[in-house]
């Protein structure tokens, strides 16, 4: 009952920002649903405690469509979402990402931080971060990965956050995203133009900023943000007011939202979610293929397998680096969030499929010939996008062919390891190599 | 190390079986009876040492034949995939083709299908002895050439083959049609007693006819052929 309640709170929250606050259209389809991928994978982010890379023309909406969503989710009034968000500009600097020194304090001899709103709050937005140069991405990368921001002796950890950053197409102001950095984000969306018809309703109703402000809310938070209180007091005091501001939001706009002790729950009801056999199968293939090397025993992006091995069919001849052990965690935890948003009772091949394009697109580096023949062909998506759903569609194809016989071979692994003395069964793929491998059964 | 594959645990370690495996399976167990047959036709008769035609010596092996092959069930196409496998000697260790061709004659007989046809043209080997003793009802259609004594002994049922046969086709038939397309050899018909032999082509050579008919590109030849015995054209 609890479970389709949350469920339908969040749904709630879809389409009230589908229908007021960010219009776009529907372009990603699932079990006979459509959705606005840039609207739902923010959703799925915010709820997951994830992190999204949103890509996409300026003015499209990227930063603002993370803006509603985690202002909704959290319940954190949008002028304060505002005013904790990072630019990335090549003069910014760590003392405005994550905390300075309190001055007055230092001059009297005591070292205290000022924490930025940034570090503080759960929902961190990250405003064009490609432009941030490649030595201050660096400054982020434990506080986006653990959510523990350090700054002289003293350290805060989140422990519920999600981010958001956004990311220009390269022009002259823009800078690499470094491997580690990108490599953190579960997701990469790009929010999309809405088309012409759409892109007039924008341009009518332009007061859509206002919509979630609450000055009143807005400056009890800034003031337990800015107050010298211990970081748990002030975590306490925060929920408060953002419960205020629920209770405003639900009374103003008729949405309901759910609060923290409730995203626990939701958080909960999700993780229990299993993934179906079928699902776990077709991850461990489409993994084998994104780390195998038959030449070289797994991916390194700094080798280049040779022409004519046997395996040149597969994903594994066209991309350069290794899939990261952060790829499954992306793909399981968020399809398990769709799959729980849909309703589902367990995760299937369906959710791991719309998902994993996503978790992909910037993870996967292809080799400079399978861009070259690949960059001019017709598509309705980004090419990292695009790429990466074609490589799931044809890993998937290759397990409708095989998925019977890749159940087996995995079963009989799984006896084979707890000392049977059986033999693996054989097969033509990445994954029946790894599965020896892992038996210690290595030719 | 915890168990990476324990999600499986449960999963049967046997794969579903697919439509086509069991086809191939089946027929897999329909061949190698009708392989054990032939063997067990072979280990009887390779104790003659040289296998002649004779006439004792043909209903021995017919004999043994039918024991045979009443034994299992089979269809008509098992029939042509046999004589393939006797072609390529790598599954069945010898070709004798006078056992080889009573024992086709037989599954022939007491296949269930009235009307069968043998696609043999690409077979390196002619099959002698094809269409022995095959019954009124009965319709053998054969693809190809054949070897000696073909349709030897028939009673009553039609042989066709759409190529040439060689030398005493027909002989000792009772009663029944043969219908050769191209040529015949030598000593057609000999010791017929009954039937008609139908040859598209050319006729080398007649038997010692008893009864019935030979028609040589639709002209009857025997009874009022004036020939002799074994003249050559």
């Amino acid at each position: 009952m609890a479970q389709n309640h949350y469920r339908e709170t969040i749904r709630g929250m879809y389409d009230f920002i589908r229908e007021n606050l960010y219009f776009n259209r529907p372009d990603l389809e699932i079990k006979g649903e459509r959705f606005n991928s840039a609207l739902i994978f923010s959703l799925l982010t915010g709820i997951n405690r994830g992190k999204e890379l949103i890509i996409g023309e300026p003015g499209l909406g990227k930063t603002t469509s993370a803006e509603y969503v985690g202002s909704l989710l959290y319940r954190i009034p949008i002028g304060i979402v505002w005013g904790s968000e990072v630019s990335g500009h090549p003069e910014q600097t760590e003392e405005k990402i994550i905390g300075r020194p309190d001055l007055g304090k230092l001059n009297r001899g005591t070292e205290e931080v000022v924490w930025s709103n940034f570090a503080q709050i759960p929902v961190k937005i990250v405003d064009e971060i490609n432009r941030l140069p490649e030595t201050k991405q660096s400054m982020i990368l434990d506080g986006v990965d653990r959510g523990n921001w350090e700054y002289l002796n003293e350290m805060i950890i989140n422990e519920e956050y999600c981010l958001f950053a956004t990311a220009n197409y390269q022009d002259r102001g823009t800078n690499t995203i470094i491997a580690p950095m990108v490599d953190r984000f579960d997701v990469e969306v790009e929010s999309r133009h809405p088309g012409p018809n759409i892109a007039y309703l924008v341009g009518k109703f332009d007061q859509k900023d206002r919509i979630l402000r609450s000055p009143k809310a807005e400056r009890s938070l800034q003031k337990i943000l800015t107050s010298k209180l211990s970081y748990q007091t002030k975590l306490r005091q925060m929920e408060e007011v953002c419960d205020g501001y629920g209770e405003f939001l639900g009374k103003k706009l008729g949405i309901e939202t759910v609060g923290l002790q409730e995203r626990k729950a939701i958080r909960a009801e999700i993780g229990r979610l299993e993934l179906d056999l079928d699902a776990n199968a077709f991850t461990r293939m489409l993994l084998a293929e994104l780390s195998f090397c038959h030449k070289y025993g797994q991916k390194r992006s700094v080798e280049n397998c040779e022409e004519g091995c046997h395996f040149t069919g597969y994903l594994c001849r066209e991309v350069r680096n290794c899939a990261s052990n952060r790829l499954p965690t992306s793909i399981k935890t968020y399809s398990q969030a769709l799959a729980w948003l849909l309703g589902d009772a367990e995760v299937d091949v369906e959710h791991i499929k719309a998902i994993t394009p996503y978790t992909l697109a910037h993870r996967i580096q292809w080799k400079e010939e399978y861009l070259s023949a690949k960059e001019k062909d017709t598509r309705d998506h980004p090419f990292q996008i695009y790429l990466a759903k074609e490589a799931v569609s044809t890993v998937f194809n290759r397990y409708g062919e095989q998925s019977e016989h890749l159940k087996s071979a995995l079963a009989v692994g799984y006896r084979v390891f707890n000392g049977e003395s059986l033999e693996p069964v054989e097969g033509d793929h990445p994954v029946y190599f790894e599965i020896k491998k892992d038996l210690g059964l290595e030719e | 190390m915890k168990n990476p594959f324990d999600d499986f645990r449960d999963h049967p370690t046997t794969e579903r079986e697919i439509p086509l495996d069991s086809i191939i399976q089946s027929r897999n167990r329909v061949m190698s009876n009708i392989i054990r047959g032939y063997e067990m036709l072979l280990e009887e008769e390779v104790k003659e040492l040289v296998w002649l035609v004779q006439y004792n010596t043909v209903i021995k092996a017919y004999t043994l034949a039918e024991k045979a092959v009443k034994e299992f069930d089979y269809r008509a196409e098992d029939i042509e995939e046999f004589c393939y496998e006797l072609d390529s000697t790598d599954k069945i260790p010898y070709l004798i083709t006078g056992p080889a061709g009573i024992y086709i004659s037989a599954l022939c007989n007491y296949a269930q299908e009235e009307e069968i046809t043998l696609k043999l043209s690409d077979l390196k080997t002619q099959i002698n002895l094809l269409g022995y003793r095959l019954p009124v009802g009965k319709k053998v259609v054969v693809e190809g050439n054949l070897g000696d004594f073909t349709g030897i002994g028939m009673e009553g049922g039609e042989l066709v083959v759409e190529g040439s046969a060689k030398n005493y086709t027909g002989a000792g038939m009772k009663s029944g049609r043969i219908r050769i397309m191209k040529n015949i050899g030598l000593h057609t018909g000999e010791w017929m007693m009954g039937g008609e032999i139908l040859v598209g082509g050319r006729v080398r050579g007649l038997g010692k006819i008893v009864d019935g008919k030979v028609y040589e590109d639709e002209k009857l030849i025997y009874p009022r052929n004036y020939r002799q015995s074994n003249t050559y054209y």
